[in-house]
């Protein structure tokens, strides 16, 4: 069984889906209303998958994800957000993220993410992709930007021109699996270059060495 | 009595004092050369006016709004007559010779005054109006005038330049504020609407359509508000700023329960007129996706920022049209919709394409040069 952690400041949402989830054959192990709480419960409990909101109050959900994240390789944090597809989102999918589902999806498209995310797939919306390519063009003009490959873009593009996973497949015949390797790939670049990223900034400001 | 506002007070201050500093060395000169004159009561009479004019002209140059243009022409005329007045003081030697006018370098205040109210062209033509009035008093041009000429003018041209860029900054940065307070208003409301009103909907949207019947007729309508709520709290502010504008703002707030915008997480900026018609190209794409591609369609938009180019593209995944039957869609209008769309583009520098087939839904692709 698939277990989940449910993390959200608002108390009718939480338990909404948390209730959602159960009825939908899920064990929700865990629920939390701030990043902290989130951070050391997720620690405890090891939950295969966290649906992250990224309005918490004063702390931001991309910091509980980089956390949750780098401490539990094996946990993947899918980010619910009320928000529009902003910035927040961006900066929780490059702390680590996995996917990104708005608030206003019904409790099928809801399932289903939750079951892609702890298979490993990446959960995009149309706005996140449009959101990702505009990431990897901002990045193009820095010293060693990640890439990605002419593939990558042609399919992170029908991901944002709101195509299905399968009707990319069906139109760039390739095969499902391929596609849904294609669109993982580019958050991963994405996650890994953002770690190179922060670690080179904790180095060049002295920030690895313990006082 | 100062408007904290204007950039050029500070510079109205010391042309004022340079008037001031320049009326005493006047009167240093004239004493120095006092019984050497034809008329010495008259250069104390003109050191005298000068006086006068300099206390009357500060008020009037150090008061909110600063000098009008009247006023300065009035002190280019005031210039030209202390002037024309040392014709009377000096003897005609000294006024062939190398003695300076009574006035001296006093008059080079209101070059500095017309070049801080009217820029560049208002300096540069003090300067010439000063230096014409000493060729004609001096009735010579030599070295020593063309070279006093040259340099009134130039620093005429340089005042000017100086105020009038320390006024397009400060209009700058004022816009820029206004903008940036605009913005942080919309992220306080937004955050409200994020915390409290969005999740309600959402919520409703979702137990709605659960539940069924009534409640998902219920449910749908708060759905809908609720993709319109989110999309005007998280669309990019539509304010434009010297002439251009993020077009990402004006496409975001297109979006609505079967319309999905998606952009990319920096400014899209283009000048505003480019960015408004893109726009208006978008919204009659959709309008069209709602007329002909079924009741059930929805829709997509994608913005993407190459650098180079700008690309919009519009896809629905309505019933489309078979290629063999496009006269029949010109019958109904929408390749008039095509080809207004196409000429737009076109006369922006860009391209479009066009792609559908029966049962494919249609996508447009409009591509536009920076």
């Amino acid at each position: 069984m698939i277990s989940v952690m449910v993390v959200d400041d608002h108390p009718m949402w939480r338990d909404g889906v948390a209730r959602d989830l159960a009825e939908r054959g899920f064990d929700v192990c865990a629920t939390a209303a701030d990043a902290a709480a989130a951070v050391r419960v997720a620690a405890t409990v090891r939950p295969d998958v966290v649906l992250m909101d990224l309005n918490l109050g004063p702390d931001s959900g991309a910091d509980a994800t980089r956390e949750i994240t780098a401490a539990l390789p094996q946990t993947r944090v899918l980010v619910l957000s009320a928000s529009g597809e902003h910035d927040d989102v961006l900066q929780a999918v490059k702390a680590g993220a996995s996917g990104y589902l708005v608030k206003s999806a019904s409790a099928v498209e809801l399932e289903d993410a939750v079951r892609r995310t702890a298979a490993g797939d990446a959960v995009f919306t149309a706005g996140l992709a449009g959101l990702v390519l505009g990431e990897y063009r901002r990045m193009s003009t820095e010293p060693s930007p990640p890439r990605l490959t002419d593939r990558e873009t042609e399919v992170l593009r029908l991901v944002a021109k709101g195509l299905t996973a399968r009707q990319i497949a069906d139109r760039l015949v390739l095969s499902h699996r391929t596609v849904e390797n294609h669109v993982q790939s580019t958050l991963r670049k994405l996650q890994l270059h953002n770690r190179v990223e922060l670690a080179r900034y904790a180095i060049e400001h002295g920030l690895d060495e313990k006082p | 009595m100062i408007d904290r506002r204007d950039p050029t007070t500070p510079l109205w201050r010391a042309a004022v004092l340079l008037r001031v500093i320049t009326l005493v060395f006047a009167a240093a000169i004239v004493a120095t050369h006092q019984g050497e004159y034809d008329r010495t009561w008259l250069a104390w009479v003109v050191i005298g006016a000068m006086a006068a004019w300099t206390a009357a002209s500060a008020a009037h140059y150090l008061r909110a709004g600063h000098g009008a243009p009247w006023f300065i022409a009035l002190d280019v005329v005031f210039c030209t007559a202390v002037m024309a007045s040392s014709r009377l003081v000096l003897t005609p030697e000294q006024l062939a010779g190398a003695v300076p006018l009574v006035p001296t370098v006093w008059v080079t205040a209101v070059v500095a005054f017309g070049a801080v109210r009217a820029g560049m062209l208002g300096g540069a033509t003090c300067g010439l109006v000063i230096s014409a009035v000493n060729f004609l008093v001096r009735e010579r041009v030599d070295v020593d005038l063309t070279r006093d000429m040259v340099l009134l003018v130039g620093i005429g041209g340089v005042l000017g330049l100086a105020a009038s860029t320390s006024r397009a900054s400060a209009a700058r940065l004022a816009a820029a504020e206004r903008i940036e307070a605009a913005a942080a208003e919309r992220e306080r409301l937004a955050r409200g609407i994020h915390d409290s009103v969005l999740q309600v909907l959402a919520r409703v949207r979702k137990r709605g359509r659960e539940v069924g019947g009534e409640a998902a007729e219920l449910g749908e309508l708060a759905g809908r508000q609720e993709v319109a709520l989110r999309a005007l709290v998280s669309a990019a502010p539509l304010e434009s700023a010297g002439g251009s504008a993020d077009l990402r703002g004006m496409v975001q707030v297109l979006a609505t329960d079967r319309v999905q915008i998606s952009v990319p997480g920096t400014p899209v900026v283009l000048p505003e007129e480019t960015a408004a018609e893109l726009s208006l190209l978008v919204r009659e794409a959709l309008v069209n996706v709602e007329r002909h591609a079924g009741p059930a369609a929805r829709a997509w938009v994608l913005l993407e920022d190459l650098g180079s180019e700008v690309v919009l593209s519009v896809r629905d995944d309505g019933v489309g049209m078979a290629p063999g039957r496009l006269a029949e869609a010109s019958a109904q209008g929408r390749l008039g919709v095509a080809r207004s769309i196409r000429g737009r583009v076109e006369s922006l520098g860009g391209e479009v394409s066009l792609e559908t087939g029966p049962g494919q839904g249609v996508e447009w692709e409009l591509r536009v040069p920076r």
